[in-house]
């Protein structure tokens, strides 16, 4: 009997009982925002391995000694997972977020457009916040801000100048061509070319994947493909191209044997372990290299298919948001214009995170010496901000893109289990029905 | 979890006919006021399990009828859900998976444990053999998670594994076994094997210290060799304890989480992926919470549909 | 058992059992060697650093808040063991000794949930938990633990009372004894053995449970033993000899437990297989 009552109630569709977070609408009435004088405890949920954002909240609390930090950390692709949960669950002030899209249109972010327009964010150029930025439908690159970032950065390729020496690798490739030749000169040698992560979750070969996509086509369309533009497809013959470039890499043996099982740590200690002649990887480990390779790193970006060509990276703000329940947003969103106004804070950003600081574009920049990583990975964010070839990264199309889609796909490449043109066909067809959804 | 037990037996053997019938007796005397106490007594456990397995389960089955991402309200979509289980590769592929898992986490504890059992059955009361009953116990002891940890360290490009494949000369085999498509899953079922093994052959050596040594003896003198003997006096005596084996292991298997979720997270490829790990992707990082509950409900009825039989093969017969 | 088989039996055996031994215990010292590398590097196999870093577990122990993670095991475990082993065994007593009416269709009620996969109802427990609004808290993993242990527990405890002879209660009866006296005063004392093996093996599970903690409890410190370990894999997994150091440490406090009472340890988990 009463399991009959128990099944009677059952009968109703799930989703009634689920708390709704309170919706994103700006919550912050005018004014300036700020931390107060009164003790806050700031709750932070942090990337592990990552000493930036430890940096800045280091150099707020001295500047502001009423703030103190709660900081949690885990890797990313946990982060990944956790994220929605702990948004809805426990709202952090503060958060590393993965892909925005759904997290926005669900409302469990902070809506900060009221916080842009009392800070002046505005005002900063437009392309650095574009990514921040969601609509109703869901599809990113323009509507409402949802997040900040902490710097933005940038994708190319890291060489270990000491091994580039060995493979008789006079100068950095111009042409795609030229690439190609100094990987097959690396892989005589007895060098391995690139020992890039794409182990357990994390599909790094997205990163070579996509910086061919850009060589061979445009970043805009790439652009679209990221932000849901309707129509978009990553299925198209430039990509082909890519994918089938990569593909040859695979099969000549340019990439270590063990990829399928190389976590990120992984790879970064067998390149400066001089194990690895090249990585895709981005200029959040500028600081790191010139410090642990002092002098032997070099940095550059990935070569266009023709000489004399347009070049693009992967540029992406470092990806903070506030959750839609923060108890101290004011706070939190006092800090992210802190970090990107206060001329310490840029230093920072600079000096440990290696990329270059959010806000306006004549703000104050610290010194660096252009033959450091640092320096270099600068100076080719200038490069890629003339030739306009900023992308978002193709991981943060949907909320399961990279863990369903590009992570197996891209491990099945390495395996020989999947062809070039099967992969970029079964993305495709995964993103079209993560986004009906 | 290896906690997950086995069908217990229904009745009691060793109470007596007529002590039953008194009991019986004596229940109906007092019905009224006798039988409310009694129900007090079951009253907390019972909430409990209403709570929270009882009314989760049918929860699951609800949900598994509709399309919700946990958040916005749900959609009814019949038995779609269920639809895409069986047409849906990478579903369909996560039970298989858990399948082959049990040739590794049943299989291979039980046969060996069987062998190794009868090997030192010989020796089971010396000291060494005191010693090895705590040291095999170890991996019942720890948490799967750090049987993980430790495995997928010894698995890894520069781990032991590999170390010792090439000081025997076996170089050339070496790899990363945990990335490799063809490999990780039998990786992941040594892992299990691993845990497995000491419980099984414990458990096994335990049934075989009840048997009548007299038996064997028999057999010995009659000239029966040690295999013929194994095969046709203790194997059929340890039924029970073999399928106790197979039973607490092929659950172990087929509800595999722990393991995968930190040794490959079901890759490279989908290639170790399991239902346990697939249902916690799709509800909480896919947030396809109805495609999950269909999964879940496969899984809870798979268990049942394989377990059920394997106690009646081993439990039928044996009072 | 004559002399002639224990040597025949014996060699063969005893090596059998000292590769077996060799097999468990040496993924232990493979893991105790690489804690003992410097921090953040990539050490091999089995490799004796040169110097050795025991100061990873200063470390692991000072990030992993090693006495915060003892205090919340703890907590989760006397909440849930005690409170599991009272109502399964009132339980038991009711089913199997009792025998109240309808025993039958409720004992089979709770042998179906014997062989629950967890992973099939965590998706709705998370939801109720939320609901409840006791996500994060250590309730989010008493509560449920206790309703998933019931199947076996009260199967266990029944099958103990199946087997109390009626006289017991009889001789209690015409003392006057009520229910609870009886069972309080006469049966519990009378299941002591019974008991101890139940407490022996939900400590153990409950200490090394795992997907309830990381599902439905953020904060490392409010997990248990094994959640805990999850999250310092987590955030610790990219440094292998911290990773070994942690890892090990978490383990600590099971292993001293099991070595003081292995032998009711070894014992209740082959009867926990067999007897259920």
């Amino acid at each position: 009997m009463a399991l009959a009552a128990v099944l009677g109630l059952s009968a109703c569709a799930p989703g009634g009982t689920a708390a709704t977070p309170s919706q994103g609408s700006t919550t912050f009435a005018g004014g300036t925002p700020t931390c107060g004088t009164k003790p806050v405890t700031m709750s932070a949920y942090f990337e592990t391995g990552f000493p930036l954002p430890k940096a800045l909240t280091d150099e707020f609390t001295k500047q502001h000694p009423n703030v103190t930090w709660n900081i949690r950390e885990d890797q990313f692709a946990v982060i990944t997972q956790n994220a929605a949960r702990t948004l809805a669950d426990s709202p952090p002030d503060l958060m590393r977020l993965p892909s925005i899209a759904d997290l926005a249109k669900e409302g469990l972010l902070k809506n900060l457009d009221g916080y842009a327009k009392a800070f002046g964010w505005d005002e900063w150029p437009a392309s650095q916040l574009e990514q921040l930025r969601v609509e109703k439908s869901g599809a990113r690159g323009s509507g409402s801000l949802y997040a900040q970032g902490l710097n933005f950065s940038l994708t190319g390729v890291f060489y270990n100048k000491d091994l580039a020496k060995q493979a008789g690798i006079t100068s950095t490739p111009t042409t795609l061509a030229e690439f190609d030749d100094a990987l097959a000169k690396a892989k005589a040698k007895g060098i391995t070319p690139i020992a890039q992560f794409n182990g357990g979750a994390t599909g790094g070969l997205a990163f070579p994947l996509q910086q061919l996509m850009a060589s061979y086509g445009s970043p805009t369309s790439i652009n679209d493909w990221v932000f849901q533009k309707s129509g978009a497809d990553i299925d198209t013959s430039t990509n082909q191209q890519a994918a089938q470039h990569l593909e040859t890499w695979v099969k000549a043996g340019y990439f270590a044997k063990d990829v399928n099982s190389l976590d990120y740590s992984g790879m970064m200690s067998r390149f400066i372990g001089g194990k690895s002649l090249f990585i895709f990887d981005g200029d959040w480990e500028s600081g790191n290299l010139d410090k642990q390779m002092a002098g032997k790193a070099g940095f550059f970006l990935m070569p266009p298919a023709t000489a004399g060509g347009k070049q693009a990276a992967m540029s992406a703000p470092l990806t903070y948001g506030i959750a839609a329940g923060a108890k101290h947003a004011d706070c939190a969103a006092t800090f992210l214009n802190w970090v990107a106004t206060d001329k310490t804070a840029r230093s920072i950003d600079v000096k440990v995170g290696g990329s270059h600081p959010m806000g306006l574009a004549d703000a104050y920049m610290p010194d660096v010496d252009s033959s450091t990583v640092t320096g270099q990975t600068l100076a080719a964010g200038a490069k890629v901000s003339k030739d306009n070839g900023a992308m978002d990264f193709i991981a943060n199309a949907t909320n399961a893109i990279y863990a369903k889609s590009w992570t197996p796909q891209l491990q099945s490449l390495v395996a020989g289990r999947v062809s070039a043109d099967d992969l970029l066909k079964s993305v495709q067809s995964d993103y079209t029905s993560q986004i009906k959804q | 979890m290896t906690g997950t037990m086995t069908t217990p037996e229904v009745g009691t053997p060793s109470t007596s006919a007529s002590l039953r019938q008194e009991r019986r007796r004596s229940t109906r005397r007092r019905f009224g006021r006798e039988a409310l106490i009694g129900w007090l007594f079951l009253l907390p456990a019972t909430v409990f399990y209403l709570a929270f397995v009882l009314w989760p389960i049918i929860s699951t089955i609800n949900y598994s009828f509709y399309d919700w991402n946990g958040i916005t309200p749900a959609t009814f979509v019949g038995v779609q859900n269920y639809v895409a289980l069986v047409t849906q590769p990478e579903l369909l592929g996560s039970i298989v998976h858990a399948f082959e898992l049990i040739v590794f986490f049943s299989l291979v504890p039980t046969a060996l444990g069987l062998v190794i059992a009868a090997t030192i059955r010989g020796i089971s009361g010396s000291t060494l053999a005191g010693v090895a009953r705590v040291v095999l116990f170890l991996p019942q002891i720890i948490p799967l998670v750090a049987a993980g940890i430790i495995w997928t360290w010894l698995l890894s490009t520069d781990g032991l594994v590999n170390q010792l494949l090439g000081a025997v000369g076996l170089g050339g085999v070496t790899r990363a076994w945990l990335g490799d498509f063809n490999w990780a899953l039998p990786a992941v079922g040594v892992i299990g094997a691993w845990v497995l093994l000491g419980l099984c052959t414990l458990l096994l050596l335990a049934g075989m210290s009840k048997l009548d040594t007299s038996l064997s003896e028999a057999a010995r003198l009659d000239g029966a060799g040690a295999i013929r003997e194994f095969w046709s006096i203790t194997a059929p005596l340890l039924k029970q304890e073999i399928g106790v084996c197979i039973t607490v292991t092929v659950i172990a298997a087929l509800a595999s989480f722990d393991i995968i979720y930190i040794s490959t997270q079901g890759g490279p490829g989908n290639s170790t992926m399991v239902p346990g790990l697939q249902i916690f992707y799709l509800a909480f990082t896919q947030r396809e919470v109805g495609l999950a509950s269909a999964l879940a409900v496969a899984l809870m009825v798979l268990v049942l549909a394989v377990v059920l039989p394997i106690q009646r093969v081993f439990r039928g017969t044996d009072q | 058992m004559s002399s002639v088989t224990t040597v025949r039996a014996g060699l063969p055996g005893r090596i059998i059992l000292i590769l077996l031994m060799i097999v468990t215990i040496v993924p232990f010292v493979s893991v105790l060697l690489t804690a003992l590398h410097a921090s953040g590097t990539y050490p091999s196999g089995v490799d004796l650093p040169e110097t050795l870093h025991w100061e990873n577990f200063v470390q692991a122990f000072q990030v992993a808040d090693m006495g915060a993670l003892l205090f919340s095991s703890a907590i989760i475990v006397l909440a849930v063991v005690p409170i599991s082993m009272l109502i399964s065994t009132m339980a038991g007593f009711a089913l199997g000794h009792l025998r109240v009416p309808g025993h039958r269709i409720a004992f089979l009620a709770f042998v179906l949930g014997l062989t629950l996969p967890l992973e099939g109802i965590i998706t709705p427990l998370y939801y109720q938990v939320r609901s409840m609004g006791l996500l994060n808290t250590r309730w989010a993993i008493i509560l449920p633990l206790i309703g998933l242990y019931m199947p076996f527990a009260i199967v266990w405890m029944r099958a103990h009372f199946v087997n109390m002879p009626a006289e017991i209660t009889e001789a209690a009866r015409i003392d006057g004894a009520s229910t609870w006296q009886l069972f309080w005063r006469v049966q519990v004392p009378l299941a002591k053995p019974a008991l101890s093996s139940l407490g022996i093996l939900l400590f153990l599970w409950t200490w090394n449970q795992f997907l309830l903690a990381i599902v439905l409890v953020d904060d490392p410190l409010k997990r248990t033993m094994a959640g805990a370990l999850g999250a310092f894999q987590g955030q610790w997994g990219t440094n292998i000899p911290l990773l070994c150091a942690g890892a090990l440490l978490i383990l600590t406090p099971t292993l001293i437990v099991y070595l003081v009472f292995q032998r009711a340890f070894i014992s209740a988990l082959l009867e926990g297989s067999v007897k259920a």
